[in-house]
């Protein structure tokens, strides 16, 4: 250990717990992981996929007296949440991929949940049902009606327990209301309301209303030749039921306070970094361009992510970010590559912790970094089976930029840029972290000894 | 390093009209963003392509932003006109219907052209470093092109394109014609007539922004009240404003008119149609970083 600050972070030791999806190396699209949420306690993780489907995972409760397997999760429900849809006006087809996942805070039994494609707002109600009434009086126990004629006498049905069985409905559908395609929602901390943003647009909903919805921020031009920058992530501020933040594609963040006005175009706050201009070059845009933005869960700060940084902001100081971490430096040559194949437009996303003392994001080649706030400390990891075993403690990654390869090191031309991690979701209580890789899921628990 | 020669810029503005191009026929529809993103790496590499070859000891910084290349290059007509970027991209007509296609530019004794029935393949593309960026024959393959017409320049006003998704006819009055940079003549045609042509399409590839039928159905969350002013200068109504959408721009006059093409090799006449357009890009007025809009 040569000098390196050891802390919270650095005591850390990842091991996998479990790996979910196909072993397939031929990916089919459908299964391509899109989104990834735990809920508020983070006993539920919900996944979303490219063909509209979700898949609830559960944490095994009676796993978690024994911290080493706590992070089990299996299976809980799969349902199909969008369709694919034709638009035959606009000739159009409408993607039924789930672009984002968000749970509603637990008022009752049932899990309740929205999910969004690029036009339609689902709310779903995750219900277990566990006993079944029996005992109809004309009805037999198949569902077949008896005759009538057979009743000779009344009895009470009851209720006897059975197979657990969770279903999912639809509760509501919040369409029409985006002609742009949808990048974000997010719950109020109200819990009475939700905005959902597309790349023009912002919306403000409630919950228990589907047919209108209030425009809040409204960044199209006049003329669209005039349009300069579209808005990429919006996210309501945890505690503050007035606030919002929203990012745009030039990098900059605004905050509005829907107090101030009732369009809120007006921002009261805007963070924005001015670019280096030594790093100047034909994708500046594209790389500044923000692809997600997380308050921390204190409130006290918002996280940004464009192409090759993470950045804090202190939402008291607009000038510029105050921590500011290099995910994938090494990738700044290779722009006009990643150009071409089109990975510069991947929108990767970013997740705190649950004390904000760390975050995380994903890469290339089917790594992800960690970044400890407290002790500057940042590591690479890698999620994949071949190099895990369950259980076992995971070997920090290195990626050699340039010079001598040093051994375990990968270099930069060695990485797959098709192994991408997009999406990535820390446990809101434990040290539990899930990644998604293109179609696979992977656990990882720290080892706690 | 961004120090490397024009011919980076160049291969960038091949890319990315090529990805403007694909994302036409992308599941889901046009990307905004992506597209957006896509044409700051254009005016970048433009900006680039243009300090470079314009004037050595005019030398600008590469990516000085649009107005001051303006302030210091006045002869290169930026306007910020979105009819500027439809004069590049629109061929000059003799103004005369007929089954086969004439370039207007292609008269030089002003004669109704009879054209070019030329390869794309003979499109020579002139290499970057002539101090006088001409190509020096417009290459337009002609083959049948029933199915496909050419917009007539409208000399006057500059209006919007409609397309109707009944009929699939796009309704164009544009300013358009293809700027003599790229057809080889300095100055204008004679001959050129304005009237507005009717244009069959596929309509997969046009798109219009989709809020212009917005008002007849779907609810529309808005908390603003529109006022008359708002719609006048709205450019979702059909009015006299500009056209709003680069590819039905790149459609009506470029790429996608030649991909619809059927008895031509799509490649060839991808490839002629990039050189163009490229060289208009490169060289041509008034061209500025057109926004997607569907």
């Amino acid at each position: 250990i040569s000098g390196a600050v050891q802390g919270a972070g650095g005591d850390m030791q990842w091991c996998l717990s479990q790996a979910k999806g196909s072993l397939d190396d031929d990916v089919t699209e459908a299964d391509i992981i899109s989104t990834l949420e735990f809920n508020h306690t983070g006993e539920l993780l919900a996944t979303g996929d490219k063909g509209g489907r979700i898949v609830i995972f559960q944490q095994e409760i009676e796993n978690k007296r024994q911290p080493q397997y706590r992070s089990e999760y299996n299976v809980y429900s799969t349902f199909q949440s969008h369709e694919p849809e034709f638009d035959y006006l606009k000739s159009l087809e409408i993607e039924e991929k789930i672009n984002k996942i968000r749970w509603i805070p637990q008022k009752n039994a049932a899990h309740f949940l929205l999910s969004t494609n690029d036009k339609t707002i689902k709310l779903w109600k995750i219900s277990e049902r566990d006993k079944r009434p029996e005992g109809y009086n004309l009805k037999e126990e198949d569902g077949r009606y008896r005759d009538p004629s057979t009743v000779t006498s009344l009895r009470v049905p009851v209720f006897r327990p059975m197979d657990l069985m969770v279903e999912a409905s639809p509760r509501k559908v919040f369409a029409n209301a985006h002609t742009y395609h949808i990048n974000s929602v997010s719950v109020n901390s109200d819990n009475e309301t939700y905005l959902s943003a597309d790349d023009l647009r912002i919306n403000l909903w409630h919950l228990e209303i589907t047919d209108r919805s209030f425009n809040i921020v409204d960044i199209k031009p006049a003329n669209m030749e005039e349009l300069t920058e579209v808005i990429t992530a919006a996210e309501f501020h945890p505690h503050q039921c007035n606030t919002f933040v929203y990012s745009s594609s030039k990098g900059t963040i605004r905050m509005c306070d829907m107090r101030a006005s009732a369009l809120c175009d007006k921002h009261s706050k805007m963070f924005e970094e001015p670019e280096d201009p030594s790093n100047r070059s034909f994708f500046s845009e594209i790389i500044s361009s923000i692809s997600d933005v997380k308050f921390s869960h204190s409130g006290r700060y918002m996280m940004t992510r464009d192409y090759l940084s993470v950045k804090i902001w202190d939402l008291n100081m607009e000038s510029k970010p105050v921590e500011t971490y290099q995910v994938h430096e090494y990738l700044r040559s290779k722009l006009c590559s990643l150009y071409e194949n089109d990975c510069i437009f991947d929108k990767f996303e970013c997740c705190w912790n649950g004390n904000d003392s760390m975050v995380m994001t994903g890469s290339y080649n089917n790594f992800f970094r960690m970044f400890d706030r407290d002790h500057r400390w940042d590591v690479t990891l890698e999620a994949s089976r071949e190099n895990s075993k369950p259980f076992q403690v995971i070997k920090p990654r290195k990626v050699c930029a340039g010079g001598k390869r040093k051994k375990d090191e990968i270099s930069v031309d060695s990485l797959d840029f098709n192994k991408k991690i997009l999406h990535t979701a820390w446990h809101p209580q434990d040290s539990i972290i899930v990644v998604a890789t293109t179609n696979n899921l992977y656990i990882f628990q720290d080892k706690m000894n | 390093s961004m120090g490397n020669c024009a011919f980076d810029a160049q291969n960038l503005i091949s890319i990315s009209l090529r990805k403007i191009q694909s994302s036409r026929t992308q599941r889901g529809g046009i990307k905004l963003h992506k597209n957006l993103l896509v044409t700051y790496v254009l005016r970048n590499a433009r900006q680039f392509y243009m300090s470079k070859n314009f004037s050595q000891t005019q030398r600008t910084h590469q990516y000085e932003d649009v107005t001051a290349v303006r302030e210091k290059q006045d002869y290169l007509e930026l306007t910020g006109s979105f009819t500027e970027l439809a004069d590049d991209f629109y061929c000059n007509f003799s103004g005369v219907e007929s089954d086969t296609w004439h370039c207007g530019a292609h008269q030089p004794n002003g004669h109704p052209a009879e054209v070019a029935h030329q390869d794309a393949s003979a499109c020579a593309m002139v290499s970057p470093s002539d101090s006088d960026l001409m190509v020096s024959e417009a290459c337009w393959s002609c083959a049948d092109k029933s199915s496909w017409e050419l917009p007539i320049p409208n000399t006057q006003a500059n209006q919007k394109t409609v397309l109707d998704l009944d009929t699939h006819v796009v309704t164009t009055v544009t300013n358009g014609y293809f700027h003599s940079d790229c057809c080889a003549q300095p100055k204008q045609p004679q001959g050129a007539q304005g009237f507005s042509k009717k244009r069959k399409l596929d309509s997969s590839y046009h798109i219009v922004d989709p809020e212009f039928y917005l008002p007849d159905f779907g609810p529309v969350p808005c908390k603003r009240i529109r006022t008359d002013d708002d719609l006048h200068s709205e450019s979702e109504q059909l009015d006299t404003t500009n056209i709003s959408n680069l590819i039905s721009v790149l459609g009506s006059g470029g790429l996608s008119e030649f991909v619809s093409w059927q008895h031509t090799d799509l490649e060839q006449i991808f490839a002629a149609q990039t050189i163009c357009l490229k060289h208009t890009l490169l060289t041509g007025s008034g061209w500025t970083r057109a926004i997607e809009a569907f």
